[in-house]
């Protein structure tokens, strides 16, 4: 097995499997990191809690519901705007959150009489929302409050609103992921099956694992809108607590965060006998692929085909011109768990960059499995990585830019490695054709940027190129270019403005006018 | 003309305006040099805070998590303790200080951090470290009890309970920060360094602004040392700034060593500022400079340029630390504005004795209200539905979207501020803070006036 | 087909599917087996011209990726049209033994038998 040891980790020798080079040879069966094990302590480990990946990863990009998270209030305030999770009812989710506030006399005494009066105060607080998620916390967890019995009081008082109960405290499970797979279930043991939707069309989606991040929802809702598809549901960016109780009525899940959400579709199979179709909303081919799969499941693939040939001939000769520009750049791909498989290809292949290093923070085996399979030879997979790991791998690499978290980035940028966020994007949203030319124009602003250029220089002893005012992007981008291609007239910068998406929400349908008007 | 100070109604917290104390508690222990805690519980208490702190730093801090787990919330995580000091020693070769800072779990379950430490004491630091200077140091910061200011505060006092240490008088005065920006702690130490005043701060965390350098070698990280903590016990004098972040170390300083302490008050403002500079002296018998007279001067030249023309009458609503945010009421009401609107954002029941409240009570000549146990939501429920009529709003950026959604303008002060630029590189103590403060508020006003188009020509000659 | 040849085309065949696609993937062995016995009987139903199902729900998924992989194949290795039926036969067959032993037999994926999703 070519695992790879870190010098910075040879004392702790559990880290030994957690880091593998796909080297030439090397395949699955040979080359894959262990993964989802318990955390060493203390090794400064970038991971979260199973509460975040229930609450802040999956339940709240809900957008129609009130978030009580029952426990003292620190899970809820961490947990508050640091995603870019938007939705089409101005945010609500985003901007309100709420904590039962739990103190030292409820942990003694317990605290079931707190969270109902809670509950109840959120509803006045917000007469028009009437629906409810509810998240265990550690503490409450540990005091073993009954919070399903609690709610199910308030449901018999007051009929008219609905609530979820999500038993998932921080401490379950070796990381955040621990938490999507206790929502996962717990939705739809609970929730899917106590609606039934209107249906409006003949061709009927869940979009799954999904989480309008920048807009990424309202991107691919368009094209599916476009085909005349019915979205019943996302699960759960930008999603309607109502509709994703009516999952059941799909005649396909669409699923993209495999790793989030896959738990749901494979129970939606099983209880429903619903098929589960793996997409890929990033890159063009891989979407335009996608986009053609649920066409021909439905029989109206020539609407799929319009789409992708519209989009690709306005959208191709923009990401044409990164490319060329972004050709053999050195990427670390290192995101929380499904961009490294969603990604590791398609950037390869469509904007020109090698992937020299993948990893994640809370991914499982089965992650590794597609992100290893996708990259090229002699990649560095690493789960679970640490501080002291990042930066050995960075000095190692020498990546021209890293894909990563807010906080990690600003660990690349002192040792002058740009970042972009993989969770919450720079300038997205990154799904969809004019997204991933987005995503392809963040890459280059962040690579060419003059300001990393001047990052490097050593007033107090390398020689001042005293010469210059400034320097363009394209100065540094186009000198190895030929004259074809730098000059070229098929090829153009992104050309979109700076909000791609709010115009999306004021678009007609044709297709599902027709399908109204049939029903 | 009454000025109330009222409790939240409701039981919970809609949009909180601090988080809880194991968050105050790693802001503390980041001041420290060589110092990495360990947050002993799940660890979303650490990733979460450390993203909060590079959220309005824009840099990274190291801090530790034991990751508690299932089995360790069943049957004791006491190992997990063990087992995360030694590999964060073995891989942080320059460690020294390590607090161990307990949550709400591990506080539910019972963990004996206290013996777990003594333990190791015994144990592991001196079999396998024992050519090494290094300092368990346990912070009980349950999230149940207070939130991240009494967080920061209890932290504080574990740290210098720790080290202090009686031997030869210093001559050197103990400042006690608060929870403060680097900014802060740079205006502060230029005052007692035009007075000749040598201070011992807590914390040194002007070194949080970091750069990036060519050699790579950029980091953030405090830097008040060991010996700093240490020397503590022999200083002629502690000043806390503020009472709630800082007065317990005080308070234990001058019961255990008999270190004479002044605590508060907030130096936000001139008249603040001046009570600063007066109590430094009364500390150290180091006479204020004319250098100050001048710098003060400079600052009441910009202040009347704004206050009887701008700021006057204008009404506002303020949320954040208790300390700062009486610190700025009592600011803007020397500059001839109305804080109509405080907010203190948890269950502390001491704050309404506080001698300034009690100040505001009695003193104001506006309406005023003081929330105690507040949160985001008693705002804004009072300007959508209650008439609350405001004209700015000075807080952190949690509450931005009260800000934005009902128009009224907004100063970002306080912790965090990641929702605009560079602010903790700006001091709101001292004669340049108040300076910043005034310009900034008036010039969120104007900016505000020209988007409203609401007597935007008045600008044309000033 | 010559045994290298064939194993130099099923390692490029292998390498589209691991590259490109998902639907082998799945979390568990007997999805995988599932998906893989699925997909690639389908896959050489559509490159041999033979009928395929998809009148059910499960059939049409597996369609789908079956149709798209078939046309990937087909444009991308332009080999595939030499080929006789029986010759498509034996490579798919080769095909779905590798990719059942990468994917299942062969993986190292500890979690393929954990028994519930």
């Amino acid at each position: 097995m070519p695992f790879h040891e870190f010098n910075c980790s040879t004392c702790i020798p559990e880290r030994r499997e957690h880091a593998v080079v796909k080297g030439p040879g090397e395949d699955l069966t040979s080359a894959l990191p262990l993964g989802y094990l318990n955390t060493i302590p203390g090794s400064i480990s970038e991971r979260g809690c199973a509460y975040c990946g229930a609450k802040h990863v999956i339940g709240t990009p809900m957008k129609d519901v009130i978030h009580l998270s029952h426990g003292p209030v620190g899970c809820t305030y961490d947990t508050w705007q640091t995603k870019r999770y938007i939705s089409d009812n101005d945010n609500f989710q985003l901007k309100n959150t709420f904590a039962s506030d739990v103190k030292e006399k409820h942990i003694v005494f317990g605290a079931e009489g707190l969270l109902k009066k809670n509950i109840i105060e959120a509803f006045q607080a917000f007469p028009e929302i009437k629906r409810m998620t509810i998240y265990s916390t550690c503490a409450t967890a540990l005091i073993g409050d009954d919070i399903g019995a609690i709610a199910q009081e308030v449901m018999e008082e007051m009929p008219d609103v609905d609530i979820f109960v999500c038993n998932s405290p921080g401490f379950a499970g070796p990381s955040q992921s621990g938490g999507h797979h206790k929502i996962n279930i717990a939705w739809v043991n609970n929730k899917v099956g106590t609606v039934e939707p209107k249906i409006t069309s003949d061709y009927v989606i869940n979009y799954v694992g999904e989480y309008n991040i920048q807009g990424d929802q309202e991107v691919m809702i368009d094209y599916f809108k476009r085909m005349g598809i019915q979205v019943l549901s996302t699960f759960t960016g930008n999603g309607s607590y109502d509709d994703l109780r009516a999952m059941h009525r799909a005649h396909l899940n669409v699923l993209e965060c495999a790793r989030s959400a896959e738990y749901i579709c494979n129970e939606l199979r099983v209880r429903y006998g619903i098929p589960r179709l793996d997409i890929d909303g990033f890159g063009f081919e891989p979407l335009s692929a996608s986009l053609r799969k649920i066409g021909l499941f439905f029989g109206i693939e020539d609407r799929a085909q319009a789409i992708i040939d519209a989009e690709t001939a306005r959208w191709k000769p923009e990401l044409d011109w990164y490319k060329e520009r972004l050709k053999g750049k050195k990427v670390c791909l290192w995101p929380g768990g499904s961009k490294l498989w969603h990604w590791a290809n398609v950037i390869h292949e469509e904007m020109g960059v090698e992937v020299v290093s993948l990893y994640t923070k809370f991914g499982h085996q089965g992650d590794m499995e597609k992100g290893i399979a996708r990259c090229e030879q002699g990649a560095l997979a690493i789960d679970d990585p640490n501080e002291l790991e990042g930066l050995e791998a960075m000095e190692k690499l020498k990546p021209d830019v890293i894909f990563t978290g807010k906080r990690p980035g600003e660990v690349a940028k002192k040792i002058r490695v740009p970042y972009l966020n993989a969770h919450a994007y720079h300038n997205g949203p990154y799904k969809g054709y004019e997204g991933w030319v987005r995503f392809a124009r963040d890459i280059y602003n962040a690579i060419y940027s003059p300001i990393h250029q001047l990052s490097a220089l050593d007033i107090s002893k390398d020689e001042i190129p005293a010469d210059k005012g400034f320097i363009t992007r394209r100065m540094l981008s186009d000198i190895h270019l030929t004259p074809e291609i730098r000059d070229s007239s098929e090829m153009r910068q992104y050309t979109g403005g700076y909000d791609s998406v709010s115009p999306l929400r004021e678009r007609d349908y044709p297709y599902m006018n027709e399908s109204k008007a049939l029903v | 003309m009454t000025c109330e100070v009222i409790q939240k109604g409701r039981s919970g917290v809609i949009n909180p305006i601090f988080t809880c104390q194991p968050a105050g508690a790693q802001y503390a222990s980041i001041g420290i040099k060589d110092c990495i805690g360990i947050v002993h519980g799940g660890q979303g208490c650490v990733m979460f805070v450390r993203l909060l702190f590079s959220q309005h730093f824009k840099e990274n801090f190291l801090i530790a998590s034991s990751s508690v787990h299932e089995d360790g919330a069943v049957f004791g995580a006491l190992n997990r303790v063990e087992e995360a000091v030694d590999v964060l020693l073995m891989r942080y070769p320059d460690v020294k200080v390590v607090p161990i800072i307990t949550t709400c779990s591990t506080e539910v379950i019972g963990d004996d951090v206290d013996g777990v430490i003594l333990k190791l004491n015994r144990g592991l630091l001196q079999e396998k470290y024992a050519d090494r200077e290094v300092h368990l140091i346990a912070v009980h910061a349950p999230s149940f009890v207070g939130s991240q200011v009494s967080g920061y505060d209890v932290a504080v006092e574990a740290f210098v309970s720790h080290f202090a240490k009686k031997s030869e008088p210093s001559g050197k005065l103990n400042l006690i920060t608060g929870w403060v920006n680097p900014g802060d702690v740079t205006v502060l130490k230029q005052l007692l360094a035009e007075m000749q005043v040598d201070a011992t701060v807590l914390f040194e965390i002007e070194s949080f602004d970091s750069p990036i350098m060519p050699d790579k070698s950029g980091e953030s990280h405090g830097s008040t040392t060991i010996e700093d903590l240490t020397g503590t016990a022999n200083a002629i004098g502690t000043l806390a700034l503020n009472r709630y972040e800082g007065g317990r170390a005080a308070r234990y300083l001058e019961n255990e060593f008999g270190i004479p302490s002044i605590i508060g008050p907030t130096p936000i403002g001139i008249r603040n500022t001046d009570t600063f500079l007066h109590n430094v002296k009364a500390l150290t018998g180091k006479p204020i400079p004319q250098s100050l007279v001048r710098e003060r001067g400079k600052a009441i030249d910009a202040l009347a340029d704004l206050v009887h023309m701008f700021l006057a009458e204008k009404r506002v609503a303020i949320y954040g630390h208790p300390d700062l945010v009486i610190g700025l009421a009592e600011f803007c009401i020397d500059l001839e504005m109305k804080p109509v609107l405080l907010l203190l954002g948890d269950d502390n029941t001491t704050y309404k004795n506080d001698p300034r409240i009690k100040a505001l009570q009695s003193g104001v000549d506006f309406e005023m209200e003081i929330v105690l146990n507040a949160d985001l939501m008693e705002l804004e429920d009072r300007i959508k539905n209650k008439e609350l009529n405001l004209d700015l709003i000075l807080g952190h950026s949690k509450g931005r979207f009260v800000a934005i959604d009902n128009n009224v303008p907004m100063v970002r002060v306080g912790f965090p501020t990641y929702d605009r630029a560079g602010l903790h590189r700006h001091p709101v103590v001292g004669y340049a803070g108040a300076i910043w403060l005034a310009e900034e508020m008036a010039n969120t006003l104007f900016t505000d006036m020209e988007y409203k188009k609401n007597k935007e020509w008045i600008l044309n000659v000033w | 087909m010559e045994e290298d040849v064939l194993k130099e085309r099923v390692a490029q065949l292998e390498d589209f599917i691991l590259k490109k696609c998902l639907w082998q993937f799945h979390s568990r062995a007997w999805d995988r087996e599932r998906q893989n016995e699925g997909v690639l009987t389908k896959t050489t139903q559509i490159l041999c011209g033979d009928p395929v199902a998809k009148e059910t729900a499960e059939d049409r998924c597996y369609w789908v990726d079956a149709v798209v992989l078939a046309e990937e194949y087909r444009s991308r290795f332009t080999w595939t049209a030499s080929l006789t039926v029986p010759e498509i036969r034996v490579l798919m067959a080769a095909l779905k033994d590798r990719i059942d032993y990468v994917t299942i037999t062969g993986s190292l994926n500890k979690e393929l038998t954990v028994k519930q999703y």
